[in-house]
């Protein structure tokens, strides 16, 4: 076995897992702060590329194009999330989990369906900037230049979000929320107003990640279900609601989808659910969650 | 008593459909008998359980290669099938239950969708045995249930027989202790019963039911394909017990009928049935929790509160039936 080749793979699943990390951040978030599950989180995922695909083919001619389009696609997401969480989302905040399960499920139908009639059923493909088409070479191996994207912007929302759950007044608020919602709203903070941004702030994560998404490859309708899968495994092995786990989870998914590739293509998926299993059954909040809320 | 009356002439109507409908519609009928019954298996872990599974088509999709298989790699006869199906999918039960029921909630409910995930990929690419995602072809019934009527009534018996034995053990102190563990599972705990061990057997139940639904689909279809599997078929049976109304025995059977019926109907002019699907299934969840039967029962109660009270307990009491209780 090459170290090169080792090497290319490593890159590759750590690509994989930040792109996963985007995905499951907001999942988690939600879902420690609404106790949500988000069942559209990885549909929504998939508008955002499609969206950034729209945008791309307008601007094409411009220098910016991809850049300004994959900024223009989560802040679209950003509105489309409102607008979910307006309608539908904040009708069902006091039901049973089973029937904000189901109505997340019913919207990973419906947007789907939305999808094939604005976009069609064929392949979308993004065709890169200069920038980033050719290889990069990384000690004479070389990679795709584009994972360095995913991986720095994969990194700058780590970061992003610690900030803001750390430093800043509403992350605070938010991080109190995940322990003790009623807490909260007996400090005077309107609880509706938290869960609102905090479904807008999780689905323009998964916009962006989308818009970052769209230029790895072609944009295939379906690419979602597979993927919002593995997000929910990211979710339960790092722990719900908690940003290090969620990061911690994702490179491990990541990495071990990339290197199982290598020495047993069958096994790949298996393996990640035979993981997400043993987790659940031994540490059912996770890694890095707190066994807090039953 | 009056119940009584409502079986009887739905099964008199059953029983006549087959024979004035076109083979299409027979097709749906049988369509709507099989994963009916497989609705009504999930409901024994949602409606009485209280706990939600997103794997349940592991049971069905594993009933179904059990069959499968057997039928075409080893020309078994349909009946030992059938019963190798539900002894499989019971085992496979018994030994994912075995950890799924030491979570609740949503732990649970990704549990099992993982578990299913994991069903599903090891017979998609377990080329060699499964057929991986070619699926399996040829699966043919004996002769005398090759016309579609035939295997209309032959799969009538068997899914009426599985349901009489569902309602039995809905019925039984088993169904009864179900329905504590779901309203106080600290209350049961303390009377002394062993939690784990009766979700378990619950588990098994409902997994074998399952199978046995998985198992009529391969003779029907003629092919089985991984498909069955995933979570897309799990959803299938939430979708039918929650439109039908899951704290009603019949439920999950009514739920099926409106699913089905309407998938034939509206797939013949638009290829956008998720679209629909989901929209009805949004509306149900935001205007209607309860699905049709409990809507109907509400109705029921209001219509009868407005009467001039003759009986109160058959008023307060006595139209609460199923699994509601």
């Amino acid at each position: 076995m090459d170290v090169s080749l080792l090497i290319a793979q490593f890159m590759s699943g750590l690509s994989r897992g930040m792109m996963l990390f985007l995905i499951a951040s907001g999942l988690s978030l939600i879902f420690g702060v609404m106790n949500i599950l988000n069942f559209a989180h990885a549909t929504l995922w998939l508008v955002g590329a499609y969206c950034c695909y729209t945008f791309w083919y307008v601007l094409q001619e411009s220098a910016l194009g991809l850049w300004v389009s994959i900024g223009l696609a989560a802040i679209a997401l950003a509105v489309i999330g409102w607008i979910i969480e307006v309608i539908l989302i904040r009708r069902v905040y006091d039901r049973d989990l089973p029937e904000q399960l189901l109505l997340t499920y019913a919207m990973v139908l419906i947007v789907g369906d939305l999808i094939k009639l604005t976009w069609g059923v064929e392949d979308r493909i993004i065709v890169r900037p200069n920038l980033v088409s050719g290889p990069i070479f990384l000690f004479d191996i070389p990679l795709d230049s584009y994972f360095i994207v995913v991986i720095l912007v994969g990194i700058s929302v780590a970061i992003g979000l610690w900030l803001f759950l750390q430093k800043t007044r509403y992350g605070h608020i938010v991080r109190a929320a995940v322990f003790s919602r009623e807490m909260v709203s007996a400090l005077g903070i309107p609880i509706p107003r938290i869960y609102t941004g905090v479904f807008v702030l999780g689905i323009f994560i998964a916009g962006l990640a989308g818009a970052v998404q769209a230029p790895v490859g072609s944009i295939t309708l379906g690419m979602d279900m597979a993927i919002i899968i593995q997000a929910f495994c990211v979710v339960v092995i790092g722990g719900f609601g908690s940003l290090l786990g969620t990061l911690v989870g994702s490179i491990i998914v990541g990495e071990v989808y990339a290197f199982s590739i290598l020495f047993w293509p069958q096994g790949a998926l298996v393996l990640i659910f035979i993981v997400t299993a043993v987790i659940l059954i031994v540490r059912p909040w996770g890694l890095f969650g707190t066994p807090m809320r039953v | 008593m009056k119940r009584m009356w409502w079986l009887a002439l739905v099964f008199i109507v059953v029983l006549i459909l087959p024979l004035i409908t076109g083979e299409f519609w027979v097709h749906v009928l049988v369509e709507i008998l099989i994963l009916g019954l497989f609705a009504a298996s999930f409901n024994m872990i949602f409606g009485y359980m209280g706990q939600l599974s997103f794997g349940h088509a592991a049971y069905y999709g594993v009933g179904a290669y059990a069959t499968g298989l057997l039928m075409v790699k080893g020309s078994v006869p349909l009946p030992i099938c059938l019963l190798a199906s539900m002894i499989v999918a019971g085992l496979c039960a018994l030994i994912l239950g075995y950890f799924c029921v030491r979570l609740t909630g949503i732990y649970f409910a990704i549990l099992t969708l993982a578990f299913g995930q994991l069903i599903y990929y090891i017979i998609f690419q377990w080329y060699s045995f499964t057929g991986g995602d070619d699926g399996l072809q040829g699966i043919i019934p004996p002769d005398v249930l090759l016309s579609a009527n035939a295997y209309y009534y032959f799969t009538l018996i068997i899914v009426v027989a599985a349901l009489i034995a569902i309602w039995r053990i809905s019925e039984s102190p088993f169904g009864y202790t179900m329905r504590a563990i779901r309203e106080n599972t600290e209350r049961t705990r303390f009377i002394g019963i062993n939690i784990r061990r009766y979700m378990l057997i619950n588990f098994v139940i409902a997994g074998i039911f399952a199978g046995l639904a998985g198992a009529l689909w391969g003779p029907f279809n003629r092919s089985i394909a991984p498909d069955l599997c995933t979570w897309h078929q799990s959803g299938i049976p939430v979708f039918m017990t929650v439109i039908g109304g899951p704290f009603n025995f019949f439920g999950p059977m009514v739920g099926s009928v409106i699913y089905t019926f309407l998938m034939a109907f509206v797939t013949g002019f638009t290829e956008y049935w998720p679209l629909t699907i989901g929209l009805i299934i949004t509306c149900v969840v935001l205007f209607m929790p309860g699905g049709v039967l409990g809507l109907c029962e509400k109705k029921i109660r209001v219509f009868r509160s407005r009467a001039p009270q003759l009986d109160p307990i058959e008023t307060t009491e006595g139209k609460s039936s199923g699994y509601g209780g």
